[in-house]
Parts: structure tokens; C-alpha cells; sequence
């Protein structure tokens, strides 16, 4: 799998035809579903499960606005510009991804379970599974794909564009053999979803802050806080999504 | 691009070069014209579960190559823009190379792509040679057929006939999840059917009956429509109803009913008891008001508040006769019997919210009391009295309330709240009084009063929020009414003790009244709040406030002087006609980025109190109030959200409290003839000057958190009562004055951490306090300082599933100091230690112990209460899906319940003590259709 995308980078860029399609943004409408995710929580009883669906269930979902810029070599991806200013600020997390398909590494710059991480190690990508329904975004014919996050507990189930043969997306799905324009966790509880693709050479290119400050793991030391994480949050009968990204 | 697709072709996909039992795959693909199709994705995936395996793209030529791919079965597929994925599984060659045969794409039809795909925005999935859709998608009008919606649909027709026509073929039967609809009548479907209640259609060819029947293939096929109806997943109900009996006549019994779709919550829910519960639990509360449980912003109230940091909302519970609220978490001193009935609906569609409640609680409460005060005296002496009573108190609330909230589009907002409350209350008070002082004989008077008391208010609030085009530019207005009434009518008889009774300056005197009260008031507020933001990260906001309350009060008591003769008493009756205008105008210049918070405001409030009095309504008018008071506030907050789940904030506020207009009337208040209340119209308003400093802190994923808050408070012209006590007849007069200089310290820390991660947790607090108070007493000046230092743990334990263990233990000390008088000072002490097990035994039994100890001191009154209450209960499930519960419990076994409060005062100190329902033990049994819900944690 690595060497596919590694060869597909490599065809993209050494011929750099097409390039309207291959380089570009992508803005994401990230809607995340507490009700669902914490009515889901394994220790709950089925009446609290009801109560709180029907006490502060919110079927719009939090939105948040996320923005994605490909090349054939890399894609970088961080929040976009958020859908209303308000006259205060609460967010100061940081949340950066950078996919270098050319070396075939990543990097994460970001603040998950109280503290920042920086996350290096090499790509690989989840094991998809190609199915047989298409579906129209923007303009674009998408392909379904699902593929599972054994530790989270996630059902994956994305759409890609297989006109857009660039094989990365939003969060930390990749690996497509197309640009992944949407996709959801388990049926509804987060959905990610293209609103905006612009091709060509980004305007303002996603900057790293020029220092990263923070704890330097390896991808599978991450997964292993992660692992830890969840499995501490479920034993407290706590529900770990305030504290890591879904 | 000629370049591009030669070069793709020359460097293929280089795969890891151990070629040897490697396969090279390759071929074409074209469009159903013969034409090749480039630049189309062609995928090879496992058959089994569809895993991808390799991919690449084609070339000019149409032209794919895949190189050293595993030897493994293998499904290839392709897929191009506006054209159906075609998937087909390979034959492995015995060769190295295999040639694939030509892969023909055939594009969607145009339709079908434009109408589902893009503008249903439908996913179209391909199953063999059934092509299926959501149906769902499509939006229909309500009370749509399926009829309705096929004719909607691309590739379908409904003839003349009502026969339905798909891809120019007539379809022969519709069978509804898979099952035969009436026999196969097509049109009995298609018109019988709600379109809204469809979720998926599938057609596709089918066997015929007879080859259905045969098993022997005819090779007819059926055209068939099959029609996939929505899983109503979201409707349901749950409820429950519980009841229980025991000793002493102890009953309790509640029921609680919710049904509730997609669109409508409807609740009922009930209880009765005489166990002193007068309100729901937290949790009935959230289910009976469903989606309407929580609802901020409401108030209409818009600007910075004079009191400093932010605005919190709390949630006390309680059940309070002026609030329009529903009680919650109340438990009741005494002994009473309590009922309530209420019903709530909401309808929630699109942006439109409707919610609607109404609640009816009872309460007959016993309560029996015994007080003491004692009163200290400049000259180092003092007196006491004890008032021994027995009350009851009959009330009954009926509260409504309405909210609709209705979002007109994006930018406008409209939120409606109408609240309505009904009570009435009466009351009968039977006291024994009695006076101990050193230098005069003890007497005594016995009370008895009876009132009864209707009131009536309603509150209605409209919001309107208004979003303009440019992002973070915001406007809202508000405007509400609150009226309301009282009509009170009650009769005070006192006797004194007969020694003293014909002297009229004895402490006790015997009365005989006959008292008339109605109260009314109207306030009406209205708020205008603008947004501007400047440059994305300022923001200057600018707000208006405007109230008006007018407010009559009426009362007349008339002494009855024989049996069927009352006189107005003009002493004690008097009609008060108020009024207070309020204008506030305010603006504030705020940053606001990464985290950071800073407001700077000012803002210029006037108030004007206007009042008069009389005897009674259109008498001669015996005093008038005619204040004004202006002043500009000055608001500065800071707050800063940092990284890893912290937050500084800062803040100062100047708050200007008015004085009240009872407070401002030249008139002497003789009501309570023991304490004489007077006027003042010199007073000025009250100043407060609030600073506040806290840090907090939590770490998700070690569960460590730190709380850390400091409060102070500077007043200038504190409103205080300054008293006289007359040293003959004992008689305190108040007097409201202006004083400068108190003093008010809170800080607050708390610590909580995990001793054993998921098992055992702690948390410590601490919270000192400091307060200095000045008042005249006697026309000396005194001045009071309160130190309070109260320090708390709690240890959780949940060491196994089936174990937990909440403990925990608080103290306080709160020291009184009299600068004048130290050989009062007062040090008062309060222990609290509870701790609750929860045992989970096998076969669904349980056991829940929860032992209280309250300990109130205070040394120098030689008072010490100790009341230590353990309650215990056992239960068990029953029935396969754990619906039913039993349960035994005992509620103070110890049989030491009462209520104990204790305070100092400037130159008082107060306990009292409530007798309170205390040993029983009841037997009851539950019923909830979705399964007991066991609350072994918390």
C-alpha cells in the first residue's frame, strides 16, 4: 500500500500535468455529534441514554470549519476560518497535520488529552475497503470506502473523488485512490464534509508555528497514550471525546 | 499530457521486485462507444471483503498495467466521472502475465446522475443489476403518496392507468421490504403509501411467480419495485411508576410517563408522599422537560453585570413561592405531605421550537420550632427570647410556562417566553414566647396568627437576535413585562403576660387584628445590545438597559375592638404607591484572540425613585421619596483559556445598588412593635467595588484539576440597619444609614487527583473568608469582623465493579469578633462528615448505606447538637429484563433527625431547631419500561 501512494506522488508530480487537479484546498464542514457520541458511552443505562437525547440532543451537530491543501507530494491541514466571529475566544488548541507522501512520513502538531504532541512516523494507511455506491460532492462523483479504528471504537465511511487522484483528505484519513471529500463516524456521530474545493496553488500556503513545542512520540507510542487514554476514560465511566479528537 | 500519460505508462507501478511469483496485470478501458477512456482510476480489491490492493490511473490509450501484484484472488474495477463503476473478478492465469479483457463503462444516465446524484444529493449504490437509491431524498410535499414521489423520480412513469413504468417497462409487482404488497395490486401500493415514510426503493428484475413456485427457471422476469420503509428508530417512550408504604404511615408513590418521535415530546409526571419530598429529581426534571431542559439567554439581559467575572448559571433547586419555576431537589423541614402533577410538550420542527409546561404542587407542611436569640447590650448585658411554635403551612403553586423560539432564517432569531404562577397559601402560627433578662422579671406572650394568601404573577419576554451580513456584526432587543398580585387576608391575636399587659411599654403586648394586604406590581425591562467587530479580533459593543417597576401595597389592619366592631388602626395601615426608573447606557471595547479575553467598559446608570404613602389609598399623603442617582461604572474583565485545559481570568466591577424605597420613607414601620423599623430619605446608594482573580486547571488525562479563585469586596455607603434598643422596654429600632469601609475576602482553593487511577480520588478544598462590618448601635459606631475558615475532603472509592465508596468530612469555624464588645465574641462550629457504600451482590441484589453526622457548636452558649442520621436500603432487580425493583429501606435509623440553624448577628446570636420527620422504614416497589436504572456511581 505505502509504495502505491509513494508511486502515484511520484507520477503526479514528475509529470505535474493536470496540475488544476492535483494541487489545491479543500474547506471541511467538521460536525461532530456529542448527543449520539456520549448517549453511546457503553456504561449508561438505556433511560439515561434517552434522557440525554431528548434533554440536550442537538441535531445540527457543532460545526467547526477545516481546511486542507493538497499537492502531489504532501497535504497540510489544520482549522479554517471559523463560521461566525464571536467577540470572545476560547480556542487555543493547536491541530496540525502534514502528510508527505514524497518521503511517505507524517507529522502532527497537536493538542490532545491535556497536553501537546508531536507526532512523527512513517504513513500507512488504514486498510480500506473499496464498496460499490457512488454519491455526488461538489461536482465531484465519489467512490464509497469504509475501514474501522479498532481503539476508538470508529466505523469509517468515506467518499473519495477519484478525479481528484491526490490520496489524502481531512483528519487522519488517507490513502485513497482519490481525494477523500467526506466522510462520517460510525453513522452520524462526526461528519466530515467538503464545502469548498479550490484547485490550484493556495493563496496562503498553511504555516507550522516555527517552533514546535511540545512531546515528541513516535506514531505507535501515540497510539498507545491513545490506547491508554480510552481505556482510563471508559474504566472512570468517563467519556473520553472531550479530551481527544474523534 | 502526452508526456504525462507516456510517462505513467513507462513507470507504471513499481511494486518490491521479488518478481517471481508476482503477476503483471493489464488492459483497457472504453465507453460504450469503443472510445478509450483515460485518466480512469482502476482498482484491484480482495473479493472477499473488498480491501483495496493496489490502484492506478489509465492512460491516453486507456491503458492500465498493474506490476508484481501478490497471487491472490483478485476483483478488479473501474471508475470515471458520470460513468457506473464496473467491477469484475479475475481469472488467475497460470502465466505471469494476465491480460485482462476489455472493461466497457457505461455512463449514468443523464438523469439518473442529474436529478438523484446531484441535486437529491441521493448516494446510488449498484447491487448486481439493481440500482438502488434513497428515496428519502427526495423532498415531497407532506401527505405525499409513493405515487407522488415515483413521478418525481428519474427513469420512472405512472400512465394513465396508474400503472408504473420503469426504464420504458411496465413493472409487474411492488413488494414492500421484500414482502408482497396485496397480492401484487401496484396501484393499491403506489397510492396507499406515505411517501415520507419510504426510505429506500430498489428495482430490479425478478423471478417469476411460477419459477418462484417451480424452482424451475422460465427465464421471465418480473420488473419489480421494491419499497424499503424507514426504521422509526426515534420514536419511543419510557416511564416508570413506583410506590412504596411502611411505618408510622409513611407512604410515597411517584410516576413518570414520556413518549416522544422526531418531531414531538410529550411527558406526564406525578408524585405524592409524606416524606417531605416537595419537588422532582434532577433527573425527572431534564426527562419531563425534554429538549427544553436547558435553556440560557432567556433573561433578555444584555451589558456587563455590576458584580464582576462572568455570569454563571446555577442550577439550587428548591421550591421557592416567587419563582416561576418548577421545584426540584427539595426536601422539606418538618414533617409534611406533598403531591404535584405536571405536563409538558414539545415540538421541535426544522428551526421552529415550541415548549409548554404545567405543573401543579401541594404542600401541608408541619413545623415545630423552637428559637432562641439573644441580644447583646452596650452595657455589656443582655437579654433573650425563646419562641416556641408550632406552624402550618398549606401551599399550592399552579406555574405554566411557554417558549417558542423560531429561527426565520439565518440571520433572525425570535425567542418568546411566557410564564404564569397561581398560589395560594395559608398559613396558621401558634407561638409561645418568652423573655429572659437579668435585670427585669421574665415574661411571656402566646401568638396566634392565621393568614390566607392568594397571589398571581405573569412574566412574558421576547428576544430578538439579528445576525448581520458581516460576520461577528450582531444586534438583539428584548423587551418584558412581569406583573403581579397579592391579596392577603389574616387575623394576629397576642396575650401577653397579664402582670405587664396594661403597660404599654412592656415587651410583650396583647393585640387583637384584623389585616387586609394587597400588594401589586408591574416591572417592564427592555435591553438593546449592537456588535461591532473591528479587524476580526475587536470588538466594540454598546448596550441600553431600561426597567420601570411601579408597585402599590396596600395593607389595613384594623384592631378589633369586640366581636363584631374593627377600627382602622391609621398606626399600622398604610398605602404605599412606588415607582423606579431605571436607564443604563453602557459600551465596551473587547479583544478577543487565541484564548485571550480582554473587556474594557464604562457605562452611565441613573436611577429615579419615586413614592409616596398615606393611610389608606387617597388619604392625605404623609411622605414622599423623590431621589435621583447617577453614576458612571467603570467594568474591566480579563480571562485567558491556555493550553492543556487552563484558564486565568480577572476582572473589576463597580455595582450601584439603589437604596430601597422602605428604606428611603420618612415613616415609622410600628407592625412589629419589638422591632421598630424608620426611614431614612438621606440615604445614598449603596457602592460596591468587586475584584476577582481565579486559575483553574484539569488534565484529562492524569484526572488532575486545581481550582484556585480570590474574591474581594470594598464598600462606600453600605446601606446598613443601625439600631436603638431602648434598655427599658427593650424595643429595637432600625434605622437605615450610610457607612464606608466594610470589607468582604473570599478566596477558594481545591485540589483533586487520583490516588489509584479509575479507583480512588480525592479532592480538598479550603475556603477562608473574611468580613468586616460596620454599624451603629446605639449611636456608637461598631465594628464586627467574621472569619470563617471551612476546609473539606472527599475520597471516591470504586475499586470493583461491584464496590464503591464515597466518603468525605468538611468543617467549618466561623469566628465572630465585636471590636466593641470582645467578651461576645462568638465562635461557632459546624462538622459535617457522610460517607455512602453501594454493594452490587450477586443475583441483582443491592445495598446502599448512607451515614450523615452534622455537629453544630458554639462554646459559649455551652451548645452542642449532634445529629447523626444513617439511612439504609436494600434491593433487588427482578425479571429477566431487570423492569422491576424491591426495595426495603430505613430512613434514620438512629432516630436523630432535626434541623439546626445557627447564626451571629452584629449584636445577636440566633439558633433554632426544627423538629423533622425522623425514623421510618418502608417496603416498596418499582416499575420502569426501560429497565431499573441502578445508581451505584456517581
Amino acid at each position: 500500500m505505502k509504495s502505491i501512494l509513494k508511486t502515484i506522488a511520484l507520477i503526479l508530480i514528475t509529470t505535474g500535468l493536470r496540475a488544476q487537479n492535483i494541487v489545491g484546498e479543500v474547506e471541511y464542514r467538521y460536525k461532530i455529534f456529542y448527543d449520539k457520541i456520549y448517549s453511546s458511552l457503553p456504561h449508561l443505562t438505556q433511560q439515561e441514554k434517552d434522557r440525554i437525547l431528548l434533554s440536550w440532543g442537538n441535531p445540527e451537530g457543532y460545526s467547526t470549519r477545516m481546511k486542507l491543501q493538497f499537492w502531489p507530494e504532501k497535504s497540510l491541514y489544520t482549522y479554517g476560518a471559523p463560521y461566525e466571529v464571536r467577540s470572545y475566544s476560547w480556542q487555543v488548541e493547536d491541530y496540525f497535520i502534514e502528510n508527505n507522501l514524497e518521503e511517505q512520513t507524517y507529522l502532527k502538531y497537536m493538542d490532545q488529552m491535556g497536553k501537546t504532541y508531536i507526532v512523527r512516523d512513517s504513513l500507512a494507511a488504514p486498510k480500506w475497503r473499496v464498496m460499490n455506491e457512488i454519491r455526488d460532492i461538489l461536482g465531484h462523483m465519489c467512490m464509497k470506502a469504509v475501514s474501522e479504528d479498532s481503539i476508538k471504537g470508529q466505523k469509517i465511511t468515506a467518499w473519495f473523488a477519484s478525479d481528484i487522484p491526490v490520496p489524502v483528505g481531512p483528519e487522519e484519513q488517507f490513502g485513497l485512490p482519490g481525494l477523500i471529500l467526506a466522510y462520517d463516524i460510525n453513522d452520524g456521530m462526526l461528519v466530515v464534509e467538503a464545502e469548498k474545493i479550490t484547485f490550484g496553488e493556495p493563496a496562503e500556503i498553511i504555516a507550522l508555528p516555527k517552533k514546535l513545542k511540545g512531546r515528541e512520540v513516535s506514531g505507535t507510542e501515540y497510539q498507545d497514550l491513545v490506547q491508554d487514554f480510552i481505556q482510563t476514560s471508559i474504566e472512570s465511566k468517563r467519556a473520553w471525546v472531550w479530551g481527544l479528537r474523534y | 499530457m502526452k508526456f504525462f500519460l507516456s510517462f505513467l505508462l513507462l513507470l507504471a507501478i513499481t511494486f518490491a521486485s521479488q518478481a517471481q511469483s508476482k503477476l503483471t496485470i493489464r488492459g483497457t478501458v472504453k465507453d460504450t462507444t469503443n472510445l478509450p477512456l483515460d485518466y480512469t482510476s482502476v482498482l484491484l480489491l480482495s473479493p472477499k471483503d473488498s480491501a483495496l490492493v493496489a490502484y492506478t490511473l489509465t492512460n491516453k490509450a486507456g491503458e492500465y498495467q498493474f506490476k508484481n501484484v501478490d497471487r491472490q484472488p483478485l476483483l478488479i474495477k473501474a471508475t470515471y466521472m458520470g460513468y457506473l463503476p464496473v467491477q469484475k473478478e479475475l481469472v488467475l492465469p497460470e502465466t505471469d502475465v494476465l491480460e485482462v479483457d476489455e472493461i466497457y463503462l457505461e455512463p449514468i444516465l443523464q438523469e439518473l446522475y442529474e436529478v438523484v446524484v446531484k441535486a437529491a444529493k441521493a448516494p446510488l449504490m449498484m447491487r448486481g443489476d439493481t440500482l438502488e437509491y434513497d428515496a428519502s431524498k427526495f423532498k415531497v410535499p407532506p401527505g405525499a403518496t409513493l405515487e407522488d414521489l415515483l413521478r418525481k423520480l428519474p427513469g420512472m412513469q405512472i400512465d394513465a392507468n396508474g400503472n408504473i413504468v420503469a426504464q420504458g417497462q411496465q413493472v409487474q409487482k411492488v413488494t414492500v421490504d421484500g414482502r408482497r404488497f396485496f397480492g401484487g395490486n401496484t396501484k393499491m401500493a403506489t397510492q396507499n403509501l406515505n411517501a415520507e415514510s419510504i426510505s429506500k426503493l430498489q428495482l430490479f428484475d425478478d423471478k417469476s411467480e411460477q419459477s418462484k413456485l417451480t424452482g424451475v427457471e422460465d427465464g421471465v422476469k418480473e420488473k419489480t419495485l421494491n419499497v424499503e420503509l424507514k426504521e422509526e428508530a426515534k420514536k419511543g417512550g419510557f416511564g416508570k411508576i413506583s410506590a412504596a408504604g411502611g411505618t408510622d404511615e409513611r407512604w410515597t408513590a411517584n410516576g413518570s410517563f414520556n413518549k416522544f418521535d422526531d418531531v414531538n415530546q410529550f411527558s406526564v409526571i406525578g408524585y405524592g408522599n409524606n416524606v417531605n419530598q416537595s419537588g422532582l429529581s434532577w433527573d425527572d426534571l431534564q426527562e419531563f422537560r425534554g429538549s427544553n431542559a436547558f435553556q440560557f439567554g432567556d433573561t433578555g439581559d444584555f451589558g456587563f453585570n455590576g458584580s464582576g467575572g462572568m455570569n454563571y448559571i446555577s442550577f439550587s433547586g428548591g421550591d421557592n413561592e416567587e419563582s416561576f419555576e418548577i421545584p426540584f431537589n427539595n426536601l422539606n423541614s418538618g414533617f409534611s405531605n406533598n403531591q404535584a402533577i405536571g405536563v409538558n410538550y414539545n415540538y421541535l420542527k426544522g428551526k421552529k421550537d415550541f415548549s409548554t409546561n404545567y405543573f401543579y404542587s401541594r404542600s401541608d407542611q408541619i413545623l415545630e420550632s423552637v428559637n432562641s436569640r439573644t441580644n447583646f447590650l452596650q452595657d455589656n448585658t443582655s437579654f433573650t427570647s425563646t419562641d416556641q411554635s408550632v406552624q402550618n403551612n398549606v401551599a399550592g403553586h399552579h406555574r405554566a410556562n411557554l417558549r417558542f423560539q423560531n429561527e426565520l432564517d439565518s440571520a433572525n432569531t425570535i425567542t418568546i417566553n411566557a410564564k404564569g404562577r397561581l398560589s395560594t397559601l395559608s398559613t396558621l402560627l401558634l407561638s409561645h414566647q418568652e423573655l429572659i433578662d437579668s435585670s427585669m422579671e421574665q415574661s411571656q406572650m402566646d401568638r396566634n396568627n392565621q393568614s390566607d394568601k392568594w397571589s398571581g404573577a405573569f412574566q412574558g419576554t421576547a428576544i430578538y437576535r439579528h445576525k448581520f451580513k458581516k460576520n461577528g456584526r450582531n444586534f438583539a432587543a428584548s423587551i418584558s413585562d412581569t406583573w403581579s398580585k397579592a391579596d392577603q387576608d389574616g387575623t394576629q391575636k397576642a396575650i401577653a403576660d397579664m402582670m405587664d399587659s396594661t403597660d404599654p411599654n412592656s415587651y410583650f403586648q396583647s393585640l387583637d387584628q384584623v389585616i387586609e394586604a394587597l400588594n401589586g406590581s408591574n416591572l417592564i425591562k427592555s435591553s438593546l445590545l449592537y456588535v461591532e467587530p473591528i479587524k476580526k479580533v475587536f470588538f466594540w459593543e454598546t448596550f441600553y438597559n431600561f426597567s420601570q417597576s411601579t408597585s402599590e401595597t396596600n395593607r389595613q389592619v384594623y384592631d378589633v375592638e369586640r366581636s363584631d366592631i374593627r377600627e382602622l388602626n391609621p398606626d399600622l395601615s398604610r398605602f404605599f404607591d412606588n415607582k423606579i426608573t431605571y436607564n443604563r447606557f453602557g459600551t465596551s471595547f473587547r479583544y478577543a484572540n487565541k484564548g485571550s479575553n480582554l473587556s474594557v467598559g464604562l457605562a452611565a446608570s441613573d436611577y429615579r425613585l419615586n413614592g409616596q404613602f398615606s393611610v389608606i389609598e387617597g388619604s392625605e399623603i404623609l411622605g414622599r421619596v423623590d431621589k435621583n442617582y447617577f453614576n458612571f461604572t467603570p467594568n474591566v474583565s480579563y480571562w485567558k483559556t491556555m493550553k492543556g485545559n487552563k484558564r486565568i481570568n480577572a476582572s473589576y466591577a463597580m455595582g450601584v445598588t439603589p437604596p430601597s424605597i422602605a428604606d428611603l420613607q420618612p415613616y415609622k414601620d410600628i407592625s412589629n412593635p419589638l422591632y421598630i423599623r424608620e426611614g431614612n430619605p438621606d440615604l445614598e446608594p449603596q457602592v460596591s467595588h468587586s475584584f476577582n482573580t481565579g486559575y483553574n486547571m484539569y488534565d484529562p488525562a492524569t484526572f488532575i484539576n486545581l481550582q484556585f479563585s480570590f474574591n474581594a469586596t470594598f464598600y462606600q455607603n453600605q446601606v446598613v440597619q443601625n439600631q436603638t434598643i431602648d434598655p427599658e422596654t427593650l424595643v429595637t429600632t432600625y434605622k437605615a444609614g450610610n457607612v464606608s469601609g466594610g470589607q468582604r475576602y473570599y478566596p477558594y482553593v481545591g485540589f483533586g487527583f487520583p490516588i489509584v487511577k479509575t479507583k480512588a480520588n480525592a479532592y480538598l478544598s479550603a475556603n477562608p473568608s473574611y468580613s468586616k462590618s460596620f454599624s451603629l448601635i446605639n449611636s456608637i459606631e461598631t465594628e464586627t469582623h467574621t472569619y470563617s475558615h471551612n476546609f473539606g475532603g472527599n475520597l471516591d472509592l470504586t475499586p470493583l465493579e461491584w464496590l464503591s465508596l464515597y466518603a468525605g468530612g468538611s468543617y467549618r469555624l466561623s469566628k465572630t469578633n465585636y471590636e466593641q464588645n470582645p467578651s461576645q465574641n462568638q465562635d461557632i462550629i459546624n462538622w459535617t462528615v457522610y460517607s455512602n457504600i453501594n454493594i452490587k451482590f450477586p443475583k441483582d441484589f443491592y445495598l446502599d448505606v448512607k451515614f450523615n453526622h452534622n455537629r453544630y457548636k458554639n462554646e459559649s452558649f455551652g451548645f452542642d447538637q449532634k445529629v447523626p442520621i444513617l439511612n439504609a436500603s436494600v434491593y433487588k432487580l427482578l425479571g429477566e429484563a431487570k423492569k422491576w425493583e424491591i426495595r426495603l429501606s430505613a430512613n434514620d435509623i438512629f432516630n436523630k433527625n432535626q434541623t439546626i440553624s445557627q447564626y451571629a448577628g452584629q449584636n445577636y446570636v440566633s439558633t433554632g431547631r426544627i423538629e423533622t420527620l425522623a425514623r421510618y422504614f418502608l417496603l416498596g416497589l418499582t416499575y420502569n419500561m426501560r429497565g431499573i436504572e441502578v445508581k451505584n456511581r456517581r
